[in-house]
């Protein structure tokens, strides 16, 4: 296809069409970039790759909690108990019962996932703050549940898994002494299926259900969005990646315990680092992980725990304040400036036998369409 | 009888302490249509600065009332500061940012006094012969002080919503925010003092609540009170004070009860409780025993 909008030429904002070439090798360049990070990541120094892991997961784990707060706009307090109940998962398959430890990322995902549509239920009756309310008390019983059943979980002891269930396995090549290199690939690869399946979902039908239930209820009923379904589905989605995420901690922590892991601190980290990378953006959870692994790494030498929590209190509050979008949603906008991508037209029912023909036509004449129209779609 | 009576007893001084904190969440719920998460770490703050000053050698009664002049005060400036800004965006956001003061209120708690636990002293005699006899159970001044001073309290705050010109703009301004405005009502004066009011009531439950047991004062002190209360004004009815008290006490008694005479789920599993007769509660009547039912315009 050649430069369609030969008017913008040269001048900022650049336009290019949605899935034109362009737009294809400018998202290759980026994914290409991603990869070349990660793979500088791979070569720090053990300590880095075992910071560098954790950011991994906590984006995981925020990818999920976005799905749920960031698009469907239902605040979950109680992630925390999803990302522990993957990681117990993990735990008691691998130390009670020989289990490869990456097979059990797909129990922990199921198990997850039906405990996020129990979760869900509620939601159908239950929103805005008593929604909050509930996700608030289960982060609380969590560490409580796990304590009272010690025959299963160590309870306050902690679940210990033998680490040699957890080395490498021979064809990665990764000796025992870079074992962390391996669990930081692990949780890239994880990462990266998370991603892939986020954005997979909130780009296509049910990604503009969460959006219209977000915003507008009625609304979204009254255009036939079934509002239980969108609900208990994106509930039970979201607790499934976080559990997954969950798995990846405990594979690369190898011990649990409730009371210091998986409390309520975990999930305002998690939404802590939502906010921050930008609520409903499909980068956001990576750059909120890497903050909420960072930050406190960085004022460690001020003093342990109290100044972190206050820090990031703080921020929380003046983010919602200044910045409500996050920096991904920051760059968002920024980026409007220099680049912005024509939305593909509409591939409707009646259009479709006249596809070719609609397509290039509204293609050719991007201009008379107007700038409202992009931004709107943008946005 | 004596046993029974001695968990009656405790109970019924922790349902003061629910009562006092779910009326105060109440309160705020009816104006701002919120939850404040902080609301239990604002009373631990102001317990912290009562504490403070009883170690300067400070009569407790002067220590009660300032704490409770910072706890209005830290209410009525968390509104105007925090939530009114913020407020109109989203419940979301409004949500975040109290979340973000919870956290921060507790880390400077612990950044200001440090980790360890301290004993804070009682405004009543509070030594191990202080107390009177009831059917063979203990009851401690401590304890029949607290009661009085909740109920006083609280009937206090029920004077001020239906009997003085206040109380009724605070009745106005949850019924009706903007058509209170328009019949001249000082709306955003009235969020504010219904914030600081709230906080007070915080303050003065923080204090009269801690000096029960040794070592009580903590980081962790008020959290699982405010789980408790919200729990209690949830079934209570998250806009019907009345209904905020009455649950609150009941829920006190029913688990100092539970927890005594059901080892097996008293105790620890407190939270726990919580959680379920929240999830029942609101599943099987979402407006409360006592509230009034959501209604949407579309």
């Amino acid at each position: 296809m050649t430069m369609p909008s030969a008017r913008s030429k040269g001048s900022l904002p650049l336009q290019i069409n949605q899935g034109s070439a362009t737009h294809r090798s400018l998202q290759g360049l980026g994914l290409a970039v991603l990869v070349g990070l990660a793979f500088m990541g791979s070569m720090t120094n053990s300590f880095q790759v075992g910071l560098l892991t954790q950011a991994l997961i906590y984006a995981s784990a925020i990818a999920g909690l976005n799905l749920v707060t960031g698009y469907t706009g239902m605040l979950s307090i109680g992630h925390s108990a999803f990302f522990g109940i993957g990681a117990y998962t993990t735990g008691i398959l691998v130390s009670e019962h020989n289990w490869n430890p990456l097979l059990t990322f797909i129990v922990s995902f199921l198990i997850c996932f039906v405990f996020g549509l129990i979760v869900g239920l509620p939601a159908l009756r239950i929103r805005g703050i008593n929604l909050a309310l509930v996700t608030l008390a289960l982060a609380v019983a969590f560490p409580e549940l796990i304590d009272r059943f010690p025959g299963l979980t160590g309870g306050t002891l902690g679940l210990n898994v033998n680490l040699t269930q957890l080395l490498p396995p021979h064809w990665t090549g990764i000796g025992i002494q870079n074992r962390f290199e391996y669990y930081y690939w692990i949780a890239a690869v994880v990462l990266a299926l998370v991603l892939v399946l986020c954005s997979n979902l909130t780009r296509g039908r049910t990604g503009l259900a969460m959006r219209a239930t977000r915003d507008r209820e009625t609304a979204a009923t009254a255009v036939g969005i079934n509002l239980a379904w969108i609900k208990v589905y994106t509930f039970g989605i979201s607790a499934a990646i976080t559990g997954v995420a969950g798995s990846a901690f405990a594979m690369y922590l190898g011990s649990l315990s409730a009371d210091s892991s998986f409390t309520l601190i975990l999930s305002i980290t998690l939404i802590t680092g939502l906010v921050i990378g930008g609520v409903a953006t499909v980068v956001g959870p990576i750059v909120g992980g890497l903050a909420v692994i960072y930050i406190p790494h960085w004022t460690e030498g001020l003093r342990q725990g109290q100044t972190e929590g206050l820090f990031f209190g703080t921020i929380l509050i003046i983010l919602m304040f200044v910045m409500p979008d996050g920096l991904m949603g920051l760059l968002k906008r920024m980026s409007r400036f220099v680049v912005q991508i024509k939305p593909r037209a509409p591939e409707g029912p009646s259009a479709a036998s006249e596809e070719l023909l609609v397509g290039s036509d509204l293609n050719a004449n991007p201009d008379s369409e107007g700038k409202g129209d992009t931004t709107l779609a943008l946005s | 009888m004596q046993v029974f009576l001695e968990y009656l007893f405790a109970g019924i001084s922790n349902g003061a302490i629910y009562a006092a904190l779910a009326l105060a969440i109440v309160m705020v719920f009816r104006g701002t249509g919120t939850i404040n998460f902080a609301q239990g770490e604002m009373a631990l703050f102001t317990t912290y600065i009562a504490w403070g000053l009883t170690t300067k050698n400070v009569p407790v009664v002067l220590c009660l009332l300032v704490a409770t002049a910072a706890g209005f005060v830290l209410g009525a400036v968390t509104e105007r500061v925090f939530i009114r800004p913020i407020e109109r965006k989203s419940l979301l956001a409004t949500l975040i940012v109290l979340l973000g003061l919870f956290l921060a209120l507790n880390s400077l708690d612990g950044i200001l006094w440090g980790n360890q636990n301290y004993t804070m002293p009682s405004l009543f005699p509070n030594s191990v012969s202080s107390f009177v006899s009831v059917g063979g159970a203990r009851l401690y001044w401590a304890n029949l002080g607290l009661w009085i001073v909740v109920a006083v309290l609280v009937g206090a705050m029920f004077q001020l919503f239906n009997h003085t010109r206040l109380g009724l703009h605070m009745r106005a301004t949850a019924s009706n925010r903007e058509s209170a405005a328009l019949s001249g009502i000082p709306v955003g004066r009235i969020l504010m003092l219904g914030w600081g009011f709230s906080a007070a009531v915080g303050a003065i439950a923080g204090i009269l609540f801690t000096p029960l047991s040794p070592d009580a004062l903590g980081l962790g002190e008020m959290f699982p009170i405010l789980i408790q209360a919200s729990a209690a004004a949830l079934f209570g009815g998250l806009d019907s004070p009345g209904g905020a008290v009455a649950a609150g006490l009941l829920m006190g008694i029913v688990e100092a009860l539970l927890s005594g005479y059901v080892p097996a789920i008293g105790g620890q599993l407190q939270e726990a409780i919580a959680f379920v007769a929240i999830v029942l509660v609101l599943l099987v009547r979402p407006q409360g025993l006592f509230g009034s039912k959501e209604v949407e315009r579309v």
